[in-house]
C-alpha cells in the first residue's frame, strides 16, 4: 500500500510523514535516505532531518538508487522513503551518465512497484518543484518531467494522496 | 490570527479583503522575511518580531508561498525559501484559521 506525501521545500512535509509513519501499527520501521550529502549543505540538511527522526525507532537506509532490493520482504514493515526528487536526479545522472526521461520514469516505477510488494506500507514523499515559473535548460526540463511523471504514476497507484502546505495535510 | 497562503498572483489580498474585510493586514510576509534575513536576523528573530507586531487585534496574514520551485542556485535564496517556510509552519500552528488560495478560490486547510 503506497501513501504519497507532497509539497513545496520547507513546508514541512518530512515532519508530516514522520508522524504519518510513527502512527501505523507496523512493528519494522525504515528509512529510506536517498539523497547524496556531498556538500556541506546538504550534509547539514541530512543532520536536521536525523535530530527530526532521533527517538522515533527508525533504521536508517542509505540508498541513492536501485530502491527497489533495499529490504526483505517482511509483512509488518513501513518504509518512508525521501525523497523522490533526489532519487529522480541520481537515477538520471548516474555515474557520470546521462539517463533518458522514458528511461528513468520506468526504472523509478518498477522499483517503486517492487519496493511496495515487500512491505506493508510504503510512505514516499516528493516534492512540488514545479512552479518558480523559471526557464531552464533541457536537462533541466527533462528532469522536471521525469518527476512529474513518476509524481502522476505514484498518486495513481497510491491508496492516498497527501499534500503538506504549511505544515498542513490536505488530502487530494 | 487568520493565515492567507497561496502562489504569486493568485487573488489572495482580494480573498483576504473580501472574507475578511474588518482586520488588520500584514501583507507579503515573504518580502518582510526577505528583508529581515538581508538585515542579518535569524529565523526565530523574525517569528519573535511577527508574533509581537501582531499581538493586538485580529490580523490576516498573508504570503507568497515561495518553496514550490527547483532548488535556487542562489544562496541568499535557499535561505529565503527555507527561513520562510519554517516561519510560515509555526505562525500557521499560531493560526486559528488557514487558507490556501488558488486562482482566486479559497481553500481552508486548517
Amino acid at each position: 500500500m503506497i501513501t504519497l506525501i507532497y509539497g513545496g521545500s520547507s513546508s514541512g512535509k518530512s515532519a508530516y510523514a514522520e508522524d504519518y509513519v510513527c502512527q501505523s501499527n507496523c512493528k519494522n520501521r525504515y528509512y529510506l535516505a536517498t539523497m547524496l550529502a556531498q556538500d556541506s549543505e546538504s550534509q547539514e540538511r541530512v543532520k536536521r532531518h536525523r535530530n527530526l527522526r532521533a527517538g522515533k525507532d527508525f533504521i536508517t537506509l542509505e540508498q541513492p538508487y536501485d530502491i527497489g532490493n533495499t529490504v526483505e520482504t517482511k509483512e509488518d514493515s513501513i518504509i518512508l522513503l525521501e525523497c523522490m526528487s533526489n532519487l529522480v536526479a541520481n537515477e538520471m545522472f548516474r555515474e557520470g551518465k546521462i539517463n533518458s526521461q522514458a528511461a528513468t520514469v520506468s526504472k523509478i516505477i518498477n522499483d517503486i512497484k517492487e519496493l511496495d510488494s515487500k512491505v506493508a506500507q510504503l510512505v514516499i514523499v516528493s516534492n512540488d518543484v514545479f512552479e518558480d515559473g523559471l526557464e531552464y535548460d533541457e536537462y533541466t526540463k527533462d528532469y522536471l518531467r521525469a518527476l512529474g511523471k513518476i509524481n502522476a504514476e505514484i498518486a495513481k497507484m497510491a491508496d492516498k494522496s497527501v499534500e503538506v502546505i504549511v505544515g498542513i495535510g490536505v488530502e487530494r | 490570527m487568520i493565515l492567507v497562503v497561496g502562489g504569486s498572483y493568485q487573488g489572495k489580498t482580494e480573498f483576504a479583503r473580501t472574507e475578511f474585510p474588518d482586520a488588520k493586514y500584514f501583507n507579503q510576509l515573504h518580502l518582510f522575511v526577505k528583508k529581515r534575513i538581508s538585515e542579518g536576523k535569524n529565523n526565530s528573530e523574525i517569528l519573535a518580531e511577527i508574533r509581537d507586531v501582531i499581538k493586538d487585534g485580529d490580523w490576516v496574514i498573508i504570503s507568497d508561498e515561495i518553496g514550490n520551485g527547483i532548488v535556487p542556485l542562489d544562496e541568499n535564496d535557499r535561505t529565503w525559501r527555507e527561513v520562510c517556510g519554517r516561519i510560515m509552519i509555526e505562525l500557521a500552528k499560531d493560526a486559528t484559521e488557514v487558507y490556501r488560495v488558488v486562482c482566486g478560490i479559497g481553500q481552508r486547510i486548517k
